[in-house]
């Protein structure tokens, strides 16, 4: 087998990635044509017909895109706060002994709740507001984002370390110099995650009780029986959760292209 | 050459009195006593096991001492005041950091001004071949390369003292010699006061001024035999292979 370039190897990812997905529209369509599992599940193009009209018309009191919007909105509004909370606890925690010691157990108590066992206290504290999102994606996020960095704190290579109070770092350049850049590649790890986590629990909380976003499109589907909006919000969830992983992705390979793990 | 004072290293002066160090009840280090003149080139060589390495660790600092004293230029060792530079056995490289960014490290953890900074810089990347690698990061680089970053890294800052704790034990033997040859050129021009830590009797040979050789645990030194053979050293003359059996008679413990 003769060797490909790096380019060849993206060329032939795209066509057969492209075929793969047209591929699997197609055993779809046919399914749903010619066997009775047509008469429970609308077929692909009804679907992506219906995507493109909502779109256009409203669904609700918005389009499609204005659902969409609204729960990235409503994620990226807390995962920032959390992201920035996380950091800054996972590297003092990783750093200073006592902080350890205070935060550690409580973070490890709380880290396995399932952020969806937090929309019954959601509702009760904030009610139908915006709030009750942000409170949940924080606690989606914030908790993973937190034991990432200070596990990466942690696991800093103790030779870099040495070396550089070799060269004669003192401890503040040692932070600098050794110990941030070193806990980069597991930011990138935590925030991944807990962007994915996020995204699942805006959709879990938008079901339970919201009048707008992509969970809403799904309950109110199956309230009335609408099986097409349901796979055109499942549709919607699927394809904006995948874009964002990408773009995380695409900011790592960005800020962390020395990593061999970020490429 | 630009900048051919300030390619000179002050070489610096070390004692060690009464070092001693155990870890809980074991003794490692039992007492050890001697004196490095400024610029000389010590290799220090002993029985494998025998806390060479504790004995570099200790004399850095990098350990607290049991008991004894460490004085630099008649002060207490400290790397933020003195000018160290460590060469480890394990690749050191920073993964982050460019090769040329790497041998800037300790230039900028020390301050050096930008310009002085990317002369030396310079100088180091021509020094140890790595013109060409100098955008290039670790992970893409060979282990001998990576060796070489760390003496560029080493030598960048022109300390005073440079400790090497078997910095080839990983290395072919080709690219030994080819290394080994460059360290002598770099010490003969910068008057670094070096001390070498190897398991390997030849290179100990062909390197240093002056052969400090160790007991087994507890550590103390049993001879220092020095070695006045003119560079640059052929390991096959006669009184070189005469050298080395002495070194090799000194050591054996069985």
């Amino acid at each position: 087998m003769q060797t490909k370039t790096p380019a060849q190897e993206r060329r032939d990812k795209i066509v057969f990635g492209t075929l793969a997905v047209f591929l699997f529209l197609v055993i779809w369509y046919l399914v749903t044509k010619l066997t009775a599992f047509g008469e429970i599940f609308p077929d692909p193009v009804t679907v992506l017909a219906n995507i493109g009209d909502k779109f256009v018309n409203p669904l609700g009191k918005v389009t499609l895109a204005g659902h969409i919007l609204v729960s990235i909105r409503r994620v990226m509004a807390a995962f920032v706060v959390a992201a920035a909370g996380g950091i800054v606890l996972g590297v003092t925690m990783g750093w200073y002994p006592v902080v350890e010691a205070i935060f550690k157990p409580i973070i490890e108590f709380l880290r396995p709740i399932p952020p969806i066992a937090w929309i019954p206290i959601s509702i009760l504290w904030y009610g139908f507001s915006e709030m009750s999102k942000y409170f949940l994606i924080f606690l989606a996020s914030f908790f993973v984002i937190t034991i990432s960095v200070y596990s990466g704190v942690k696991s800093v290579d103790p030779m870099l370390i040495r070396a550089a109070r070799m060269l004669g770092a003192k401890d503040n350049q040692l932070f600098t110099t050794i110990i941030i850049p070193s806990v980069v590649p597991y930011i990138f790890s935590g925030l991944q995650v807990a962007l994915g986590n996020s995204w699942a629990s805006i959709v879990a909380a938008e079901m339970v009780q919201s009048n707008m976003g992509v969970g809403w499109i799904i309950i109110t589907g199956q309230q009335s029986s609408n099986m097409v909006q349901i796979v055109t919000g499942i549709v919607c969830i699927a394809v904006v959760g995948m874009l964002l992983v990408m773009i995380m992705r695409g900011l790592e390979n960005k800020l962390c292209a020395w990593n061999k793990q970020g490429r | 050459m630009m900048g051919e004072q300030k390619t000179k290293a002050a070489g610096a002066r070390v004692e060690v009195r009464n070092l001693t160090k155990k870890f809980g009840d074991l003794l490692v280090l039992d007492d050890i006593s001697f004196n490095v003149e400024k610029g000389e080139f010590l290799c220090i060589v002993g029985p494998t096991g025998c806390g060479k390495t504790t004995f570099l660790n200790s004399l850095t600092r990098l350990y607290d001492l049991t008991a004894g004293e460490i004085l630099v230029n008649g002060e207490a060792v400290d790397p933020k005041k003195h000018n160290i530079s460590y060469i480890f056995q394990e690749y050191s490289a920073m993964p982050w950091l460019s090769v040329e960014d790497n041998i800037r490290f300790g230039l900028d953890i020390k301050g050096v001004p930008k310009q002085e900074a990317q002369e030396n810089v310079e100088e180091m990347l021509e020094i140890v071949g790595l013109e060409k690698f100098r955008k290039q990061y670790p992970h893409q680089l060979s282990a001998s390369m990576l060796q070489r970053v760390s003496i560029a890294r080493a030598f960048a800052t022109k300390p005073d003292l440079l400790l090497m704790d078997e910095p080839y034990g990983q290395l072919d033997i080709e690219l030994r010699f080819k290394l080994e040859d460059e360290l002598i050129k770099l010490w003969e021009k910068l008057g670094t006061t070096v001390l070498f830590i190897t398991h390997n009797i030849e290179e100990a040979v062909y390197l240093g001024q002056n052969i400090m050789v160790l007991t087994n645990k507890p550590t103390k030194v049993k001879t220092v035999i020095p070695d006045e053979i003119p560079h640059p050293r052929d390991v096959t003359a006669p009184e070189f292979v005469k050298l080395r059996n002495y070194v090799t008679d000194m050591i054996k413990w069985w």
